[in-house]
């Protein structure tokens, strides 16, 4: 068979594209003219200083952005980012079509394991949620899920990334109040892994900062930013927005906007400093009409992430999408409905950073257990998209010949080898019969994911910190707390 | 069907030349300014509030409503020297210090302002003085308070401490909104109510003021 390969096309695994090339062009020109004729608002005035000197015309704080400026800022961005994980380990390049997957940051409730009431969020919340996600497998990177609101407010986001590092080797995604605790979150991550130096080499955190749709460039949004790349701390500067509210209702329209929003990113950063590691994208999410929650969980949100994934690998640069959140309130069958698409969309469109996996209530609510149930649909989705293998030995003409018509394959050598890489194996989805289902207690998914998240919880020891890091954290912690009481 | 239905009809579509044009009219024709007001526009627009509350009509269409009634408002107005517009009272409101959110508290006040409200918007990002300032210049019935973080709550708490110590507190009720406020919140800080959205807002602060 294998000498007939040539003349031969094959798909190894399945790719979504959404638009056409000339479609992207047609957004990224769109988003070009926007920059040049409408401008953006930079509130932050170093940024500002920048724009002005490379070209930009600026008025007050409104700045134009010359289209053949953000050209040549794309071509100094780099096209690939290598994360690193807590132990060193380079981990997770974002580069091309690679996919990974974490959740999102700062949930203000959370659905109590125990009560089964809604609460508000707690450190507590942000350490549990962290340790839940080291152990699950299909969760790559970190990010808060839960809002430390126990602690003090000015240095709350101290307190998070504390929480996170401890409890996860993983690399982390984090968010962070202003310039001076970027700083601070830096130097405690630097603690982490034996000072700067290590830090910088193997980068394992991330900033996500955001710009103000529409067209808003905050001094505290730039100011985070341009404190990590001092450090090469890779930033991810995407904005999050409500179609029909701060940016148009059509999807071109808020692809447009949100487009030229991360270019005017990529222009700041390119300028501050050459090669800075910018990430774009954003939380492409509509406003409900009805009610005026934030639709997470709606198709527009997945079908404009495939435009904008199929626009950063037109542009060679690394993104950052969602997937995996919700409108439910609960992890109900609408979740499993809303998570499912969302995320398969993701991975067959091949988007680097897909965030707020287990978000529930539009972006207010965390649930554990459904952190632990969108584990398996990520593990559905990657193995959906590893696709279907064609080869001689997989056709299985051989096979077929050898069991002959009225045969049965359940003995054969061949069914034998490839079963477990051919037939996909939930964890915490039930297939029982009916009265195995009886015998095993008529447990539902989320029942066995509450008993993982138990599990996880009094087993799981995630990669220890080295001496002294702990200790050293809570001075930085401290110390910040004095600055700012000050 | 009656001038006051047609014009009523019209703030339902959101036409506002359609509603001019009609207030024009009945004005030509001698109607009282203040019946236009309240037979013919206002009762357009709380039937859009009751549409919206079943679910047949959607936010946008609200807002074209609220602002093609404006539109009718607008030419009825200074032909009303003397007699005072309706009006259900003052807010004075904003997003507070630290905080950008705004899409909410905008959504309240378009509400508010379409059930006849009088709304003072002190925009984002308010320092507590601000809002003091506010309460003794405009003089409000209501003071409304709008914070997305959980880092910017307190400030609410600092406001209504702010209120007590000038003794403006208790002419004033204070109501607050934004995602990770809950009624439970409200009662903690001692404000007088909490609304998860905009429509239950304007209801609450109806009721306030009753
Ligand atoms: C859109 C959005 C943004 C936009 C805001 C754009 C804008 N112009 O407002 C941008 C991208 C700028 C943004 C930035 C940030 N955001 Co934000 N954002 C959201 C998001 C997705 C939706 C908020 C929204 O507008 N909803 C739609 C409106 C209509 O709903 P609403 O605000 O709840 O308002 C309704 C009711 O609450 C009520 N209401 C509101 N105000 C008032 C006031 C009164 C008096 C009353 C009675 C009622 C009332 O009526 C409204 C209408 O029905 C929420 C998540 C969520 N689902 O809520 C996160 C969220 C609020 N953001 C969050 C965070 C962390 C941030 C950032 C810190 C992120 C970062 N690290 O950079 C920054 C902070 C910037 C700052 N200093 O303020 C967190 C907050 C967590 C917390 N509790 O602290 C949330 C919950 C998301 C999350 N889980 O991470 N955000």
């Amino acid at each position: 068979m294998e000498k007939f390969l040539s003349n031969y096309d094959e798909q190894v695994t399945p790719r979504l594209k959404w638009v056409t090339e000339t479609q992207l062009e047609q957004i990224h020109y769109a988003s070009l003219e926007v920059l040049e004729r409408t401008g953006i608002k930079v509130q932050h005035p170093q940024a500002l200083a920048l724009l002005k000197d490379a070209g930009c015309m600026v008025k007050d704080d409104l700045a134009r952005i010359p289209g053949w400026l953000v050209e040549e800022c794309l071509r100094l961005a780099p096209k690939r980012v290598a994360v690193a994980n807590r132990l060193g380990e380079r981990v997770m390049p974002l580069e091309k079509n690679r996919v990974y997957y974490g959740t999102g940051s700062d949930l203000p409730f959370t659905i109590d394991i125990e009560t089964k009431e809604r609460r508000t969020s707690s450190k507590r919340d942000v350490v549990e949620a962290a340790k839940v996600m080291d152990f699950l497998p299909n969760y790559d990177f970190i990010m808060s899920y839960a809002i430390a609101s126990d602690t003090n407010p000015a240095v709350s986001d101290l307190h998070q990334f504390e929480a996170m590092t401890a409890n996860t080797g993983k690399p982390v995604i984090f968010t962070a109040h202003n310039a001076e605790n970027t700083e601070a979150l830096i130097e405690m991550a630097a603690a982490c892994v034996g000072g700067e130096d290590n830090l910088r080499k193997n980068p394992y955190i991330i900033l996500y900062s955001e710009p103000i749709s529409p067209l808003v460039h905050t001094l505290d949004g730039v100011g985070k930013m341009f404190k990590c790349f001092e450090y090469d701390v890779p930033v991810v500067y995407t904005p999050g927005v409500l179609a029909g509210a701060t940016t148009p209702v059509t999807k071109a329209g808020c692809i447009t906007l949100m487009n030229a929003e991360a270019l005017a990113g990529v222009v700041m950063a390119q300028l501050f400093k050459k090669g800075s590691p910018i990430v774009i994208g954003g939380g492409a999410t509509p406003m409900d009409m009805r009610t005026t929650t934030t639709l997470y969980g709606a198709p527009e949100t997945s079908m404009n992430y495939a435009v904008m994934t199929q626009l950063a690998q037109f542009y060679g640069l690394p993104n950052f999408t969602e997937a995996g959140c919700v409108n439910a309130p609960v992890p109900d069958v609408q979740a499993g409905v809303e998570a499912a698409m969302s995320i398969l969309m993701t991975q067959l469109e091949g988007c680097n950073l897909v965030h707020d996996v287990g978000y529930l209530e539009g972006g207010k609510t965390g649930y554990l257990p459904f952190l632990v149930i969108c584990d398996d649909i990520i593990d559905m989705a990657r193995y959906t998209g590893r696709g279907t293998n064609t080869s001689p030995e997989h056709l299985a003409v051989d096979c077929i010949d050898q069991v002959g018509p009225g045969g049965n394959y359940m003995g054969h050598e061949h069914t034998f080898k490839h079963f477990r890489q051919e037939i996909w194996n939930p964890r915490y989805f039930i297939r029982y019969h009916w009265e195995q289902w009886e015998a095993k207690d008529k447990k539902l998914p989320i029942d066995l994911a509450l008993e993982k998240v138990k599990d996880i919880l009094e087993k799981h020891q995630p990669a220890a910190l080295p001496n002294g890091a702990a200790e050293e954290m809570q001075a930085i912690i401290k110390r910040r707390e004095t600055e700012c009481a000050g | 069907m009656s001038k006051y239905q047609e014009l009523a009809n019209a703030v339902i579509k959101g036409d506002t030349q359609q509603v001019k044009q009609i207030t024009q009219q009945m004005l030509d024709a001698g109607e009282q300014p203040l019946a236009i007001i309240n037979e013919g526009l206002i009762q357009g627009l709380n039937e859009v509030g009751i549409r919206f509350k079943e679910g047949e009509m959607f936010v946008p269409e609200m807002m074209m409503a609220a602002q093609a009634m404006k539109g009718g408002v607008e030419l009825v107005k200074p032909l009303m020297a003397g007699t005072d517009m309706p009006t259900a009272g003052t807010v004075v409101i904003g997003t507070v210090k630290g905080d950008l959110h705004d899409i909410g508290k905008n959504l309240v006040i378009m509400m508010m302002e379409s059930s006849g409200f009088n709304v003072v918007d002190l925009g984002v990002d308010v320092p507590v003085d601000k809002f003091i300032q506010a309460v003794k210049d405009h003089k409000p019935q209501v003071v409304g308070m709008s914070a997305l973080l959980t880092t910017t709550m307190p400030v609410m708490k600092e406001v209504i401490n702010a209120l007590d110590k000038e003794n403006l507190r208790s002419a004033v009720k204070v109501v607050i909104g934004g995602a990770p406020v809950s009624k439970e919140y409200a009662d903690e800080i001692g404000a007088d109510g909490y609304a998860g959205d905009a429509v239950v807002a304007t209801e609450m602060c109806k009721q306030l003021l009753n």
